[in-house]
């Protein structure tokens, strides 16, 4: 039963009572039934001194503006008012119960605060009938806080509640706007330089901050005079003299007024002149009634001398030694002042007189700032367009009227011409004080129904209170001053702060999350919700807030045509209004977008930006509400794919041109619509998830060896997709890691996974251990699928990684090297796995959930790196390094002996000319190779291009690796932890390369004896096998090579026996064009469809 | 007073207590936010002290005294308050294009507080002068400047991208942000007060090790001025230049730059 507010009122004091009178106010206003605690949240925030929103800023969260986070909030209650049911017609709405027991709340509160003990008891005594106890403000407050409708509010706008409350509970420090009025005028605005054009900063001299250093050295106990540093030392030196001799006010502290100068400078080095001046500085010492003297050396360089110039050493000397033994006479009363233009100069001058610096008592003042007239002369020549620009109100200020001194102006350039104008009318009309409406009230008719709502609070005041003196009148102006800039704010011109928060919100559209979807609307709602008033479903409202967003974002891409962009965008809120409106009076329906359509096409054509708006508004619309539609009460496996294909259709759509987006308004609609059936059909095409042979399968025949590896990973997966697995962890993500070698067959497997999930465009890879993600290209090893990310400069992986996650959301992340991610990833994927939410460093937050993360490492857990084959020739790295090179067979003719067992028909020759490399090849030599082969690849290296980039590549991956060292400590205890906490860890066994090279080696021998008809031996060059043993790593299947070995080659060994007629004693070489690229690729494997014949 | 300017100029201290002190002071254009990718980097190690300079968008604009903050001292004020505000005694500072002419300042004031100075997209002077190439003339300048008056917005919107350099849309939007949080007239008089600024003759005076670091190609810092620098500034001086284009590199290459901080840090 809701409390008549004159009950309410009687409980509080007179400062909460007017609060929850304006609370009752907003509530009539939107003719809501009750007045609850959303309302005295919104009173108190639309007052500009309200204690709530000065709690507000104090507690405002660093992660994001404070001016953001206030639109927000402000959003976050409107949006949450209109959803109150709406009645007819409440003269005065009545407390809600919770309103009621929020008061009864801080009444209990207040009372056991020791605080108001004596205040208590005070009014007890006084009123002892009774007993109810007045709530202050601060109390009411921090009990409306405590409303679980209010606390979630303000969550949505980014604020915690209980930070407010100790912001409320806290007593506020002194503004800190005294920060600097202690010691310094009060800050000059250009509204009020125009009183006194001199007081322009830089060109009164008067306020020039190099005199008031100076000044203070001159003012000092010790280390009184100042040698002034920097290459405007000297301009600045005279200025400060001139200021001195023309006694400005403000070029010297009190005490030191009544100086004089004089200087030296010109005298120095003419004796005469010079013993003349001590004696006149000397005399004026002893008897001027002055408090002191100030000598001034000029530019310290007249005192320098080069060596062998006598003279003016001479002159220079006597100068020295009259002034130091001058300044020892009268310490108090001499002051000694020079410039230097650099320190080198100083340096050179004490250099020469050593003495000088403790005799003179000196003290470097750097000085970086010109103080010159030119400087002045720009900010005077400047000043005219300055007002015209900065000041909106110009023309006002400038009138000579004696109100025209307000103390400061609180804006910027930032409000647009348009409400700057009617903001100056209204003024106007204040002064003029004719008339009792503002304009503001008669323009409103032409301004849209919710602008109109949102002044009426700043309205009352102004016209209740007429008292005609010049202080509130002022007053009355900043007020006008202030509201204008909110409306403007709210209205025009508040793109930067906007255009990140639709950055922000955009994702969030699109995210998987159906939370996040939901909540967007809501937070953006406001603007546009208003409009919606009593009789709009709230549906209805949800679209107009996204209109609206997007109305805005319209504008921003027409930001460079400013002036225009307003103006269309006046007309696109006005029209977005008489759209909404018809769909509001419309019945809700279950898809009220049918509704807004014949709408749309009924409108003029000059509005079809409005449309288009309208158009992207329906596809954001759909997609809210058809996921969620299917996520209730499908099974888990079903979402997956339902919802993927929900998602695509609304993916594409907003990023695309918004006049193709205006031509085809209906088909998104239609698509989004029967997106659903479309994923069942995916989900038929590929193996059944759950079935853990079927996923087994589909991997091994992409990975055909490694078979334990493969067999953990389907029973995860299949665990994973049916829900069975037993979780360390809470979330519906799966994480895990690939660790050992054989980087191929991880990359691999991680492909096959988002053939079965998805498809293979559904893999989002990084590498982490390159800063900028790039793999070296043009290796053998290249994986067309793993799309080299090409990441921008300037996004980090993990901004890479939620960026990708947001467009394709229910991907498989395949990050490598995990062991040597930087601390940022580090971070970023320890929250992932806590928390389910991926969160890039704007802050944003992207689900994971079926998403499945595969990181891996050369690292085992155990944190030694996998050993890799070193004993053999195909170690990992080496074949990870090997190029794409074109090949080309050779012949020759060897000498009869040169030929040794006919049993090495074919022999693998290592061509390394790097002296890194030549330990290996020596063992090379010893190890397999015989003499004659030997003798013969000597022969060889003859023909070998030195200026190969072999050991560039070694040694960039060299600069890696050390760079990455320094960071490799603290990660090695991350990186455990993270394997701690996966779901399953997998290692992989070592790819067999010698087998496998073995292998082909044994079907090139019978590829060419079969092409030949006689064994011929063949020599094959290290880097060719390398080559060829790469790519068959990276194939599904041995069988690709062995079908290129006999397709490829055997056309390469005829085409070489048809023209050089092979005998048994000619010698096949196949080597590798190093620098030429491959012309063409053989089907199926990354080797060349032809090989040149030499 | 020490507590007031803590909170007008948005200080905080983020990191690892026990752990040295490090100063990261935003340039011109930007406020603390800027440093938001480079600084978990350098939370496990450091106390990391972040402040916006009083003419930052972020800052209440009622604190910049149109008076007071005619030369960089008065930022340097403003700096050395906060460390005495803040009871540190010994700090390493990173200072971006502005910041690093308020950090040589501060170092000259008060060599001992400062272990090292990271000067990024460091100037001592952005004017030409006969002998010294800073990279703008006087007239291009008030040109900029009448730019700036006719029509903020338009400026920045084709000044962020100039000044990032490379096509990094993320910073540039990150950049244009806190470059038009700015209010235009405070914006103006900084930088008239940044161009006319000279801090060539002090350079000398610098005893602090310092490491400068400067992207490849940038609009605001030409490749020499680094080479001026080193040669003139009094302490042990470092270059690393960066791969990279831009004048705002801990925004288009946080990673990398992160890096070669961290490297700098460490060395001696």
């Amino acid at each position: 039963m809701p409390t008549p507010v004159s009950v309410a009122r009687q409980c509080l004091t007179e400062e909460a009572a007017s609060a929850l009178d304006d609370a009752v106010s907003v509530a009539r206003r939107r003719s809501h039934a009750q007045t609850n605690s959303l309302h005295a949240v919104s009173a108190l925030l639309s007052l500009p001194s309200s204690p709530l929103r000065e709690a507000c800023g104090r507690a405002w969260s660093v992660a994001y503006s404070p001016r953001l986070q206030f639109k927000a909030l402000e959003l976050s209650v409107g949006v949450s008012l209109d959803r109150l049911p709406c009645v007819k017609n409440v003269e005065e709405p009545p407390i809600s119960n919770s309103l009621m027991a929020a008061i009864k709340r801080s009444q209990a509160n207040q009372k056991r605060s020791p605080e108001s003990f004596h205040l208590q008891q005070i009014h007890s005594s006084q009123q002892a009938t009774s007993l109810t106890i007045k709530v202050e403000l601060k109390h009411f407050l921090l009990s409306i806080l405590d409303d679980p409708i209010v606390s979630r509010v303000f969550g949505e706008a980014g604020f915690r509640s209980y930070d407010i409350k100790l912001a409320i509970v806290q007593p506020a420090v002194p503004p800190a706007s005294r920060l600097f009025r202690s010691s310094c005028p009060p800050p000059i605005f250009l509204c009020n330089l125009m009183d006194g054009g001199s007081h322009f900063p830089g060109s009164g001299e008067d306020s020039n901050e190099n005199f008031r250093r100076i000044g203070e050295v001159l003012g000092r106990k010790s280390g009184k005079n100042p040698i002034i540093i920097g290459m405007c030392s000297k301009s600045a030196l005279e200025s400060f003299l001139d200021g001195v001799e023309s006694g400005k006010q403000g070029v010297l502290s009190a005490g030191l007024d009544r100086l004089s100068t004089i200087s030296i400078e010109n005298d120095i080095g003419e004796g005469v002149k010079m013993s003349e001046k001590f004696n006149e500085l000397s005399h004026e010492l002893r008897h001027s009634s002055n408090s002191g003297v100030i000598v001034s050396l000029g530019p310290l360089t007249s005192l320098i001398h080069e060596d062998g110039d006598a003279p003016q050493q001479e002159a220079a000397r006597y100068v020295v030694s009259e002034l130091t033994a001058l300044l020892k006479a009268h310490k108090e009363r001499l002051w000694v002042i020079g410039a230097a233009e650099s320190y080198e100069t100083f340096q050179k001058f004490l250099s020469q007189f050593p003495d000088a610096e403790k005799d003179w008592d000196l003290h470097l003042l750097p000085i970086t700032y010109r103080s010159s007239s030119s400087s002045a002369q720009i900010f005077s020549t400047s000043k005219s367009s300055l007002m015209g620009s900065f000041v909106p109100f110009g023309g006002f200020f400038s009138m000579p009227t004696e109100y025209a001194t307000p103390s400061s102006s609180p804006f910027s350039g930032s409000q647009c011409d348009l409400c700057n104008k009617k903001c100056a009318e209204e003024v106007a009309a204040l002064m003029q004080d004719g008339s009792s409406t503002s304009v503001s009230d008669r323009c409103s008719t032409n301004l849209p129904s919710w602008l109109q709502m949102s002044e009426s609070d700043s309205h009352k005041p102004m016209d209740v209170s007429k008292k005609d003196d010049r202080t509130t009148l002022n007053a009355k102006i900043l007020e006008l001053q202030n509201k204008w800039n909110k409306v403007c704010h709210s209205l025009h011109n508040h793109q930067p702060v906007f255009n990140l928060a639709i950055q922000q919100a955009r994702p969030e559209v699109v995210a998987t999350d159906s939370f996040n979807v939901a909540a967007d609307p809501r937070k953006w709602c406001s603007d546009g919700s208003p409009i919606s008033g009593n009789k709009c479903p709230q549906v209805a409202a949800s679209i107009a807030t996204d209109l609206h967003r997007i109305s805005h974002q319209e504008k921003d891409r027409g930001a460079h045509m400013a002036s225009q962009a307003e103006q269309a965008h006046m007309q696109n809120i006005s029209e977005t209004n008489q759209i909404t409106r018809i769909g509001g009076l419309l019945p809700s329906q279950k898809l009220p977008t049918y509704n807004l359509l014949p709408t749309h096409q009924a409108l003029p054509p000059s509005i079809t930006n409005v449309g288009t708006n309208l158009g992207l508004g329906l596809t954001t619309v759909q997609s809210e509400s058809v996921p969620e539609k299917t996520w209730d009460g499908v099974p888990v496996k079903w979402r997956v794919h339902g919802h993927q294909g929900c998602t695509q259709q609304p993916l594409g759509s907003p990023s695309s041109s918004a006049s193709v987006l205006g031509a085809r308004l209906k088909p998104p609609l239609g698509d989004a619509q029967q997106s659903s059936p479309s994923g069942y059909n995916n989900f038929e095409m590929y193996p059944d998830p759950q079935d853990f042979k079927a996923i087994w399968g589909s991997l091994k025949g992409n990975v055909g060896w490694q078979d334990e590896a493969l067999c953990i990973i389907s029973q995860v997966v299949s665990c994973y997709k049916s829900g069975s697995l037993r979780r360390l962890r809470f979330g519906k993500d799966l994480w895990m890691t690939f660790l050992g070698p054989d980087v191929a067959g991880k990359r691999r497997t991680a492909l096959a996974l988002a053939e079965i999930f998805h498809d293979t465009k559904r893999l989002i890879y990084a590498d982490l251990s390159s800063q900028k993600g790039i793999r070296p290209t043009c290796t053998t090893c290249e994986f067309h699928e793993l799309q080299a990310c090409e990441m921008l400069r300037g996004k980090t992986v993990v901004d890479y990684i939620a960026d990708e996650l947001r467009q394709k959301p229910n991907s498989v992340v395949y990050l490598e090297n995990i062991d040597r991610a930087d601390p940022l990833i580090q971070n970023c994927l320890s929250q992932a796995l806590k928390t389910g939410k991926l969160k890039d460093t704007y802050g944003r937050e992207f689900s994971t959930r079926n998403t499945i993360f595969v990181a891996t490492s050369t690292v085992s857990m155990d944190g030694e790196v996998f050993p890799s084959n070193t004993e053999s020739d195909y170690s990992e790295e080496r074949v990870l390094k090997s190029r794409r090179w074109q090949m080309q067979i050779s012949v020759e003719s060897v000498a009869a002996e040169g030929r040794s067992s006919k049993g090495m028909a074919v022999v693998v020759t290592s061509q390394k000319s790097s002296a890194t490399k030549r330990k290996h090849s020596d063992m090379d030599n010893s190890s397999e190779l015989d003499r004659g082969t030997g003798t013969q690849r000597r022969s060889d290296k003859l023909s070998l291009d030195l200026n190969l980039p072999v050991t560039d590549v070694e040694e960039e991956l060299d600069d890696v690796n050390t760079e990455t060292e320094t960071s490799i400590e603290d990660s090695d205890s991350w990186f455990k932890d993270f394997l701690g906490q996966v779901d399953r860890n997998v290692v992989f066994k070592p790819y067999d390369f010698k087998g496998a090279a073995q292998t082909f080696l044994e079907e090139m021998r019978i590829t060419l004896q079969s092409a030949v008809g006689f064994e011929v031996p063949l020599e094959i060059d290290d880097e060719v096998m390398m080559q060829i043993v790469a790519a068959g790593w990276q194939c599904k299947e041995q069988e690709a090579i062995k079908w290129w070995i006999r397709q490829v080659m055997r056309r390469g060994f005829l085409e070489a026996h048809q023209r050089y007629k092979l005998t048994a004693d000619s010698a096949v070489k196949l080597a590798s064009c190093k620098g030429i690229a491959l012309e063409q690729q053989a089907p199926g494997v990354c080797l060349p469809a032809s090989i040149n014949l030499k | 007073m020490g507590n007031t300017i803590l909170e007008a100029l948005n200080v905080r201290v983020v990191g690892t207590s026990q752990r040295p002190f490090l100063v990261l002071a935003h340039g011109f254009g930007t406020d603390q936010s800027a440093w938001q990718r480079i600084l978990p980097f350098f939370t496990p190690h450091y106390q990391v002290v972040l402040y916006d300079l009083v003419c930052a968008g972020s800052v209440n604009p009622d604190y910049f005294d149109f008076g007071r903050y005619t030369t960089l001292d008065a930022y340097v004020d403003d700096l050395l308050t906060i460390l005495d505000a803040l009871r540190i005694d010994r700090c390493a500072y990173v200072g971006h294009s502005v910041s690093a002419m308020i950090g040589i300042l501060a170092a000259i004031r008060r060599p001992d507080l400062f272990s090292k100075l990271i000067l990024i997209g460091a100037s001592p002077r952005f004017l030409n002068d006969k002998d010294y190439h800073g990279g703008f003339e006087q007239g291009e300048i008030e040109k900029v400047f009448t730019a700036m008056e006719a029509n903020y917005e338009a400026w920045v919107n084709g000044f962020a991208p100039l000044a990032v350099g490379a096509d990094v849309p993320a910073a540039v939007r990150e950049f244009s942000r806190t470059l038009f949080n700015m209010r235009p007239d405070i914006s103006l008089f900084v930088s008239r007060t940044v161009f006319h600024s000279d801090l060539r003759g002090l350079l000398g005076l610098v005893r602090v090790p310092c490491c400068i670091i400067q992207t490849a190609k940038d609009v605001s810092v030409p490749a020499s001025v680094a080479a001026y620098l080193k040669s003139h500034l009094g302490g042990r001086t470092t270059v690393e230049i960066l791969n990279i284009e831009g004048h705002l590199p801990h925004l288009s290459a946080p990673a990398l730059l992160a890096r070669v901080l961290q490297r700098a840090l460490l060395s001696r």
